[in-house]
């Protein structure tokens, strides 16, 4: 099967920029700053899996 | 469908050229973090420009790390633990674990969220290969402690979609009750408590193929030798997979269902082999050495060329399964344990390979080394399964003499144990004892 890398790796930093954004509204409350953290540390993991493979 | 097949079909299948690029450039990147974040590696890699890393020749000129610089990075040092090893702020700490301490003084290895992620990610891979499903009920008699890879086995199972049943605060009797009650259909344990575990069910009138449930075994902890691993199969009716991994670096290979060695989980990390000699010219696929393993993306405490001091034999050609990662062949144990002996090269594995491809009657067994005035002595002390009668144990000294003498060049000392007079392990285990240094 073909994979779309180049749209996998968009989706990924939609992630990051909406967490980014999320962060912003959250005015540093520890629920979305903690929530934010984890789900950084699953797009770091998305990017290591997929975005690195592109050349 | 390769989705079905592999945890990641995109990793997992690329062209070998294309796995060692990613893995120069995340090794230049991680050179980078390293120093600038870490102070001992501020040190140590002075001199050393990332952008210089262009071959993997070049990697070859980037010192090792050894365990002694760990413990001395650690002791004494702030921020209390972890010292300059540590490449975060500790605020950003999430968990804390430790290695066994068999060699000397532990070392501490914390996480952050991130890092601890990935160690449980590249456990995915080991435990998708090995068959794990959602279907699956994983029981782990355990208490896991600081240890690592129990914790590691335990979330990387939660998170491909497994049961995960932990089984810490239980005997062994209670834990082979636990398994029947809840049906565990895989089991995450050493190799030695696996014997163990079959061992004590039988006793309990409890038959470890017919009357539980557990199809698939993944071991941790300890080195599984090919007979040993065949023996767990035979005992346990169940498919039967090793890994290889350590608390420094996390879980870095694992067998998939073809059982011919392990995968390396390539491009997340670097593997070398360099010579048993000089432990340092790079050895090719083939060639029995000492391995070096880099974990390209746990940035926490950055560890580059890591010297495992294992000796192992690995291999590049392509594996039935499709995965394009190399794969180890062959674990030829501890380099701290190998001896001359009389001239000749022993390791400790030579035994329990031996023992547990040919003596199904031993139940456990060690080997000591001592010395009588100048000369090494050699002297296994086994110990025979309830089953084996008083006439059969002179035959059986002669035959473990001899195979011993055939397969390692050395004549061994042969003592015979009663039933239960030795020790049994459920962390890891220690089956050669050098008592000559003492």
């Amino acid at each position: 099967m073909e994979y779309d890398l180049k749209a996998m790796d968009r989706e990924i930093k939609l992630i990051e920029e909406s967490v980014g954004r999320l962060r912003e509204l959250g005015g540093g409350i520890e629920v979305v700053e903690r929530n934010a953290d984890s789900i950084l540390a699953f797009t770091y993991l998305l990017k290591r899996n997929i975005s690195d493979i592109l050349e | 469908m390769d989705g079905e097949k592999y945890w990641n079909p995109i990793i997992e299948t690329l062209p070998r050229e294309r796995l060692q690029q990613i893995e120069l450039k995340r090794f230049r990147e991680l050179l980078r973090w390293a120093k600038d974040q870490s102070p001992f590696y501020k040190k140590k890699l002075r001199g050393i420009e990332p952008e210089d890393i262009r071959t993997m020749e070049d990697v070859a000129k980037v010192p090792m790390t050894e365990k002694d610089e760990l413990r001395a990075a650690q002791e004494g040092k702030e921020p209390y633990l972890y010292g300059d090893l540590l490449a975060v702020p500790p605020e950003r700490l999430s968990v804390f674990h430790q290695t066994s301490g068999t060699t000397g003084r532990p070392v501490y290895f914390p996480d952050t969220y991130e890092s601890w992620q990935w160690v449980v990610e590249v456990w995915c891979y080991i435990l998708y290969g090995a068959g794990f499903r959602p279907q699956d009920r994983l029981f782990l008699p355990f208490a896991y402690n600081v240890y690592i890879a129990f914790w590691q086995g335990h979330y990387a199972a939660e998170k491909l979609g497994c049961e995960v049943v932990p089984g810490g605060a239980l005997d062994t009797q209670g834990r082979i009750q636990k398994a029947k009650e809840v049906r565990a259909t895989a089991l995450m344990n050493t190799p030695t408590y696996g014997l163990h575990l079959a061992e004590v069910a039988k006793e309990m009138g409890i038959d470890p193929r017919r009357d539980l449930e557990v199809k698939k075994m993944i071991c941790a902890g300890e080195p599984m030798p090919e007979p040993t691993r065949l023996r767990m199969e035979e005992l346990w009716g169940a498919d039967v997979y090793d890994h290889i991994g350590g608390t420094e670096v996390g879980g870095w290979g694992g067998m998939c269902s073809e059982k011919r060695g392990m995968h390396v989980i390539e491009p997340h990390y670097l593997l070398e082999m360099v010579d048993l000699e000089t432990m340092s010219k790079p050895v090719p696929p083939g060639t029995k050495g000492v391995t070096v393993i880099t974990p390209l993306c746990r940035r926490c405490i950055p560890l580059i060329r890591f010297n495992l001091k294992d000796v192992m034999l690995v291999m590049e050609k392509p594996c039935p399964c499709g995965r394009t990662s190399i794969r180890v062949d062959e674990i030829g144990g501890r380099v701290d344990d190998l001896r001359k002996i009389r001239g000749v090269f022993f390791t400790p594995a030579i035994v329990e390979e031996v023992i547990r491809s040919q003596f199904p009657e031993v139940m456990e067994f060690e080997t000591l080394l001592t010395r009588e005035g100048a000369m090494p002595v050699l002297t296994l002390r086994v110990e025979f399964a309830p089953s084996v009668a008083e006439s059969q144990v002179k035959e059986l000294r002669g035959r473990i003499r001899e195979k011993l003498k055939i397969r390692s060049n050395l004549t061994f000392e042969i003592e015979i144990v009663k039933p239960g007079g030795l020790p049994r392990y459920t962390l890891k285990s220690s089956r050669f004892k050098d008592l000559t240094k003492k």
